[in-house]
């Protein structure tokens, strides 16, 4: 008798089945994308592997990850990856929500810095970091503003010379590109609260800072949590600016990040085996940090 | 239910197994038309002459396609890498000796048909170039490419810069690296720190081409002869790391990694660059970005200088492209891909006219045309003393290590010690890992 209340009846099963149909097409693109190379790469960072070689590689096991362990190179650009991660990240989500704050609370002119902060999102990473590299030149506009703002004519900023420098001008990079494509999830976060809620906390005499800290923020805490993953993930799959930045004769030390390090090991020394080691351990760092994000953000939810 | 949906999760992961597990080159009819794909670097001066080539060959080879693809010179490695990893790399593609060197190594590449092009064989193949010009593709008794170009670089001199810094280009010349610091310091223009117009910088990504050479002429090599050690004598190296410290912002300010590529600001004569370092194709660049400037006289080359105290007289290292045809294809495309390659390569003259880009046979070196090039002597000279860039599977990571030295001398303000012993360091473990 038990057993039978526990099937689902024929209209679960029916609703299941269809459910299923549904999410096929997604689970098959999530297998060709996603899982399967995930799968090989894996597979792939067991072996000594030539990317070149037609010869069968040779199974290692987990040497690729007790060496890169103990590879100074390769914690240089786990560094180089939380450095440039914590740097641009934070800055990224605090200042995306105050300019979604600052459009929303202006009637005029709204659309205009909408699109206005959103266009270099459109502009493809090769682009970005290609025009950004004119402005760092020693003679380009990065020296000149600085040095008007500054009045410290003559002064070369080493913008892409100095180890500090670079890393902050990958961050400013990062930062411009995609403030904007931030500063619109917020907006629409923004957009979902009620106006209810703002105009009891009017009739209750609330300051602004009060509505913000008690109403706005709450509320937009999904937002918030899901601007966070995103940028954060954002960050620590970094390439393309530190890519050209050292193609362009940027030392290479400071911006080594990661994914950089997986394409020269993979690409330029053909050490497939210890790329995929390297992205792999990435891959964990990223689900790591989504993971403790969504529980942080679970803890202390709040519903009005 | 649940098995359903596990058979089903289980189907769709292993789905992209079967289609991707495949690869494998179908063989070819012995009769059938075959297509070839040809991918080379862009060059607008060559685009025109190979085009022909390819109509040319087609029209004389009925069933025979042939597909000229250009990729940007920046971008073509990874290209043809990642095609190759897929097992779906081009027929027919042209690479630079430091790279051409894995794809032998690692059988990617046929061993040229001799019988189809009109050799005996790789002896005599090998005579028609010139002196060293094939030692990189030749392994095992082997020939495995055609050389399209060989190159050095000598030194471009803009006769106006240093007119307008009251020097005589033609007497004041710089003859050793010294003498290229304190004539660039004469001619070297500054705002404050940011320097406005240069004497003379480096090719700063090129460091096994370039810089190599120098670290030779003070005694040091990269790699020991045994190929067993690596960072021969420490102060040849140091004395080196310690020039390009003084060249860079934290010395004499003399030039940096991070300013625009000297030669190309070279050929647009805007008073901003003084001597830059290129090859004899640097003339046709010349011709095609400034023809005033080039017909004016007022630019010439002289040879690579060297050190005061060198103990060894080493000019530019000289590298080269080569073409090379893919091993996974059937006899005949392989075949058909040589006898293309070389109906190319036969007209070298054309190349040479056409493109400045030198194929090194030693009929074209010996012709009339070549000597009538402006400063080809000069190119030929340095030739003499030069030797081949350093070629092993390790060639890019190694070129990363040098750079991260000269790189750390120059802008992080390492001393040349500290940043010697890391490079020594560092260079010797991956020679371990090979």
């Amino acid at each position: 008798m038990t057993k039978k209340k526990n099937r689902p009846g024929r209209i679960d099963r029916k609703l299941a089945r269809w459910g299923l149909i549904f999410v096929a097409p997604s689970i098959a693109f999530f297998s060709v994308f996603s899982f399967y190379p995930i799968g090989m790469a894996f597979y792939t960072s067991l072996f000594k592997k030539n990317l070149l070689s037609l010869k069968r590689p040779d199974f290692i096991g987990l040497k690729n990850y007790i060496y890169l362990f103990g590879s100074s190179d390769f914690w240089n650009s786990v560094e180089a990856t939380f450095v440039f991660a914590l740097g641009t990240f934070l800055p990224l989500l605090i200042a995306s929500l105050m300019l979604a704050a600052f459009i929303m609370s202006i009637s005029k002119a709204r659309r205009f810095f909408q699109m206005a902060y959103y266009s270099p999102a459109v502009i493809s990473s090769v682009v970005s970091a290609a025009i950004w590299l004119l402005i760092f030149d020693p003679r380009g506009l990065g020296n000149q503003w600085v040095n008007a703002i500054l009045q410290t004519p003559g002064i070369d900023n080493r913008w892409l010379a100095d180890s500090t420098m670079v890393r902050l001008s990958t961050m400013i990079v990062y930062f411009w590109k995609y403030i904007g494509y931030f500063v619109i999830i917020f907006i629409s976060g923004l957009a979902n609260i009620p106006r209810s809620m703002y105009e009891a906390a009017e009739i209750d005499g609330a300051t602004g800072w009060a509505v913000f800290w008690k109403i706005t923020f709450p509320l937009l805490k999904p937002t918030v949590v899901l601007v966070s993953i995103m940028s954060m993930l954002q960050c620590l799959k970094t390439f393309s600016t530190q890519y050209l930045f050292t193609q362009s004769g940027a030392p290479q030390g400071p911006i080594n990040v990661i994914t950089l390090n997986i394409y020269n090991t993979g690409i330029r020394d053909f050490r497939i085996g210890r790329a995929s080691a390297m992205s792999i351990i990435l891959f964990s760092i990223m689900l790591f940090f989504t993971w403790l994000q969504f529980r942080t953000s679970k803890s202390d939810e709040v519903n009005y | 239910m649940k098995k359903t949906v596990l058979l089903l999760l289980i189907v769709l992961l292993l789905l992209p197994v079967g289609i991707f597990a495949g690869g494998q080159q179908e063989s070819v009819d012995e009769n059938s038309p075959i297509t070839l794909e040809f991918w080379t670097h862009e060059d607008p001066n060559r685009d025109a002459l190979e085009n022909r080539y390819v109509e040319e060959f087609m029209a004389a080879n009925p069933g025979v396609t042939i597909n000229r693809v250009t990729h940007s010179s920046k971008k073509i490695f990874e290209l043809v890498l990642t095609a190759f990893a897929a097992n779906a790399g081009p027929d027919i593609f042209n690479m630079q000796i430091e790279q051409a060197y894995s794809y032998i190594i690692n059988e990617r590449v046929a061993p040229v048909d001799y019988d189809a092009i009109g050799y005996t064989g790789a002896q005599e193949m090998m005579d028609q170039y010139i002196d060293g010009s094939m030692d990189s593709v030749y392994m095992n008794g082997e020939v495995y490419g055609i050389p399209l170009e060989l190159n050095n670089w000598a030194i471009y001199v803009n006769k106006r810069v240093f007119a307008d810094a009251g020097l005589d280009a033609e007497k004041d010349y710089p003859r050793t690296w010294e003498e290229m610091a304190d004539i660039s310091e004469k001619l070297v223009l500054r705002n404050g720190e940011i320097i406005t117009r240069r004497g003379f910088d480096f090719r700063y990504p090129y460091y096994l081409i370039s810089m190599v050479p120098m670290v030779e002429q003070l005694g040091g090599q990269l790699v020991s002869d045994d190929g067993k050690t690596a960072i021969i004598n420490d102060n040849a190296w140091i004395e080196f790391l310690t020039f390009m410290q003084e060249w860079g912002p934290n010395g004499r300010n003399l030039g940096s990694p991070t300013y625009n590529n000297a030669r190309k600001l070279f050929n647009m004569d805007n008073n901003d660059m003084a001597m830059c370092l290129s090859g004899l194709y640097q003339a046709a660049r010349i011709r095609s970005d400034n023809q005033e400037f080039y017909d004016s006289g007022d630019w010439m080359v002289i040879p690579f200088p060297t050190f005061e105290n060198a103990v060894k007289d080493v000019a530019n290292t000289f590298y080269g492209q080569y073409y090379m045809v893919n091993a996974q294809n059937t006899d005949r495309e392989i075949e058909m891909a040589w006898k293309f390659t070389k109906y190319m390569m036969d007209h070298d003259e054309e190349y040479l006219k056409a493109v400045n880009i030198v194929p090194p046979t030693k009929s074209l070196m010996a012709s009339e045309t070549f000597k009538n090039m402006p400063y080809s002597q000069v190119f030929v000279d340095d030739l003499a003393r030069a030797e081949v860039v350093y070629t092993a599977e390790n060639g890019a990571k190694m070129e990363e290590l040098v750079k991260e030295a000269v790189e750390s001398v120059m802008l992080s303000g390492i001393s040349p010690v500290q940043a010697h012993a890391t490079l020594k360091a560092k260079a010797q473990e991956l020679l371990d890992e090979m």
